[in-house]
């Protein structure tokens, strides 16, 4: 379970990552994407019965909201496309199905590569048990995982992949066409600025055969500047609206439960802004800025984080390092003042072009913490709403 | 010294005549760093606030001996821009430079890893030895010189703790933000490393943040080498789970480790204080100083 607040990765339609795969030639079964009932039947039809019907949605547990069903004739193609397209999961409506040709399983593998983050490299990961239950596999018998780092300079070799082969316990006439598409899968990670490849289950079918029925590939935002050629449009994969909002205006945020509103300069000074005010009261909202501060930023921030409804007060904890926040001041005060907005706003400033900041922020009504300290600012926060920090 | 850079380290600014270049080239030299040089290909001859720009690294290096460089370049160009550097011999890059793809820096880490360079970051706030030089974007009235090492995962918390320390009296030796990208160049334990050794330092905070494993490294490093001793904060106890890296990420990861829990417990069992709140940072290390002085 990684916690990462920080937005930096793009999570693609299962249809997009089958799309990636087949660019390697890593075998995937017959597919085709489909918006409607009577289009997925069309579709089913020249693939041919039984199919499984899988919603594009890129949360997990899409198998326990009945979202990948099996269907033997083309009514049932019907009837169960359209039950999936009423569906809504972890919030998402589903607005679009792939109809796949569906195997004859002889066995289920795991195979993922993805960024060991501490170490600095890329790592292959291969068991030769698991399948769905992965997770469950890797906590109660962690020796059945094979996984290798690799050298991101020279590569994943074929000689690579059949050692993880062998000591993966495989047989050695299996070796060739897996380890060759472990390689494809570790070029499908690296040509695309990968963070995540997988598949899992990798199934080996009743006639021996490797094919990718699932596939998961998460791309770093950072990287999106060189994939122009990758068909995909970003806010089409981000689900929250305000979070798509964020993405567009270049700042990470995330929408929680509360209405204690808040903008810091840095994630761990975000962080510890809501875990102080997650004392006692509850913040509505992570938003880190980034090092980009301007007067337009920030009244477009202020316009990001007041959007959510039943906001009650807005915390701006903010340091002058990178960062303008005498031009950042600017931007906050003149939405204000534009919105007519009357909930009490905090702000800290500290750091280069303090004084200026705080004599624009008073000037306009904010209230000016000078202390150095975010549990200060809080305190005189939650004393405005009369309240205790 | 403290560690890693002193008044005398002589300064390269890579990336100079950009804005932040500029800016932060200014801001630098008030503090008191020695800057020889800037970089900027193709706008060798310039001058930036009294500073000579050259083309390359090379000719930076044989005109003004130039031995640690800052980065203020933008992402695309990094990759390329540190091959060079290590290339030409500089052993200390600070790289402030945010959005730096992931696989570049996996890259430009293997390839330091050949060489002696040590590069921190990126998204890294920089390194300050209060009171003589610092490299990077730290605002120097948030710092006050004293005998704390900081290590941080967290720009802005480093500034917010630094200038707590300092209004109880507690001044730092070296601050160093490592940045907390998915994949940084120096880690925690490297860092811990250094100011064991250094004799300008008493105590070691470590500020940490949810995800990644360095804390928990960071405490397998203290049990075994650390006798100075380090107290952390961690933000993020309030944090929602957030971006789950799929299936392998949570098996390289191991089982429940890189949550905020997890980061407290590690420090807890080998005898690291963890503050429940930034400022609680200074409570703690009064304790551990005061003990040391009986």
């Amino acid at each position: 379970m990684q916690y990462a607040i920080a937005i930096y990765v793009m999570k693609l339609y299962e249809f997009e990552a089958i799309e990636l795969f087949h660019a390697e030639d890593i075998p995937v079964p017959a597919y085709a994407l489909a918006s409607n009932p009577e289009e997925a039947m069309g579709k089913a039809v020249e693939i041919g019965m039984p199919v499984v019907i899988k919603a594009q949605v890129f949360t997990g547990g899409r198998y326990l909201a009945g979202g990948v069903r099996v269907a033997k004739s083309p009514d049932e193609v019907i009837s169960v496309t359209r039950q999936i397209l009423e569906l809504s999961i972890g919030g998402l409506p589903v607005d679009r199905v792939i109809i796949v040709r569906k195997v004859e399983v002889a066995q289920e593998y795991y195979l993922g590569i993805t960024v060991d983050g501490y170490y600095g490299a890329p790592v292959a990961i291969l068991s030769l048990e698991g399948g769905v239950s992965i997770n469950r596999i890797a906590q109660e018998r962690p020796e059945v995982l094979v996984s290798k780092r690799i050298s991101i300079s020279k590569g994943f070799t074929s000689s690579d992949a059949r050692r993880m082969c062998r000591e993966a316990g495989l047989r050695d006439k299996d070796f060739t066409e897996l380890s060759n598409l472990i390689c494809s899968l570790y070029n499908v990670f690296r040509k695309n600025d990968a963070l995540l490849a997988e598949i899992n289950p990798l199934v080996r079918t009743v006639d021996g055969n490797y094919m990718a029925v699932d596939a998961k590939v998460e791309i770093d935002d950072s990287s999106m500047y060189r994939h122009k050629d990758l068909d995909i449009n970003i806010q089409d994969h981000i689900s929250n609206s305000l979070e798509r909002k964020a993405r567009e205006i270049g700042v990470s945020y995330v929408e929680l439960d509360g209405d204690i509103a808040i903008i810091a300069s840095g994630a761990g000074l975000a962080m510890a802004s809501m875990d102080i005010i997650a004392r006692k009261m509850r913040p509505a909202n992570f938003l880190e800025t980034g090092g980009g501060i301007t007067a337009d930023l920030l009244y477009k921030v202020m316009d990001l984080v007041l959007q959510k409804s039943g906001i009650r007060a807005l915390f701006i904890n903010i340091y002058g390092g990178i960062n303008p926040i005498h031009e950042g001041a600017k931007g906050v005060v003149k939405y204000m003042q534009e919105h007519n907005i009357t909930i009490p706003v905090v702000a800290k400033a500290l750091g280069n072009h303090q004084e200026e900041t705080w004599e624009i922020f008073e000037q306009h009504g904010v209230h000016v913490v000078k202390e150095v300290s975010t549990e200060k600012g809080v305190e005189l926060l939650a004393h405005l709403l009369g309240e205790e920090a | 010294m403290s560690i890693l850079i002193d008044k005398a380290t002589r300064v390269l600014v890579q990336g100079i005549t950009g804005r932040t270049g500029r800016t932060q080239t200014k801001w630098m030299l008030n503090y008191g760093t020695n800057i020889v040089a800037g970089v900027t290909p193709g706008k060798g001859g310039e001058v930036v606030e009294g500073i000579p720009v050259f083309n390359t690294v090379e000719e930076a290096i044989a005109k003004t001996g130039a031995e640690a460089s800052v980065f203020f370049i933008p992402p695309p160009a990094v990759k390329e821009a540190a091959i060079e550097t290590i290339d030409a011999g500089i052993k200390l890059i600070v790289v402030v430079t945010e959005h730096i793809p992931v696989h570049d820096v996996m890259e430009i880490r293997e390839y330091a890893g050949d060489s002696d360079a040590q590069i921190i970051g990126p998204t890294s706030p920089g390194v300050i030895t209060v009171g003589q030089t610092k490299m990077g974007i730290m605002p120097g009235n948030m710092f006050t010189p004293g005998r704390i090492g900081v290590i941080s995962r967290s720009g802005t918390l480093s500034y917010e703790i630094s200038i707590n320390l300092a209004m109880a009296r507690l001044g730092q030796s070296t601050v160093v933000g490592i940045g907390a990208d998915p994949v940084v160049f120096a880690s925690v334990p490297e860092l811990l490393r250094l100011f064991e050794k250094d004799k300008d330092t008493d105590l070691v905070v470590i500020i940490g943040e949810v995800g990644g494993i360095q804390e928990e490294k960071a405490a397998e490093f203290i049990d075994r080498w650390m006798t100075k001793p380090v107290v952390a904060y961690i933000a993020g106890l309030n944090a929602p789970e957030g971006k789950k890296m799929g299936h392998a990420g949570a098996i390289i990861q191991g089982d429940g480790r890189g949550t905020p829990q997890s980061k407290v417990a590690a420090f807890r069992e080998v005898g690291v204080d963890v503050a429940k709140y930034p400022t609680d940072v200074v409570t703690l290390a009064q304790k551990h100083l005061n003990l040391n002085n009986k």
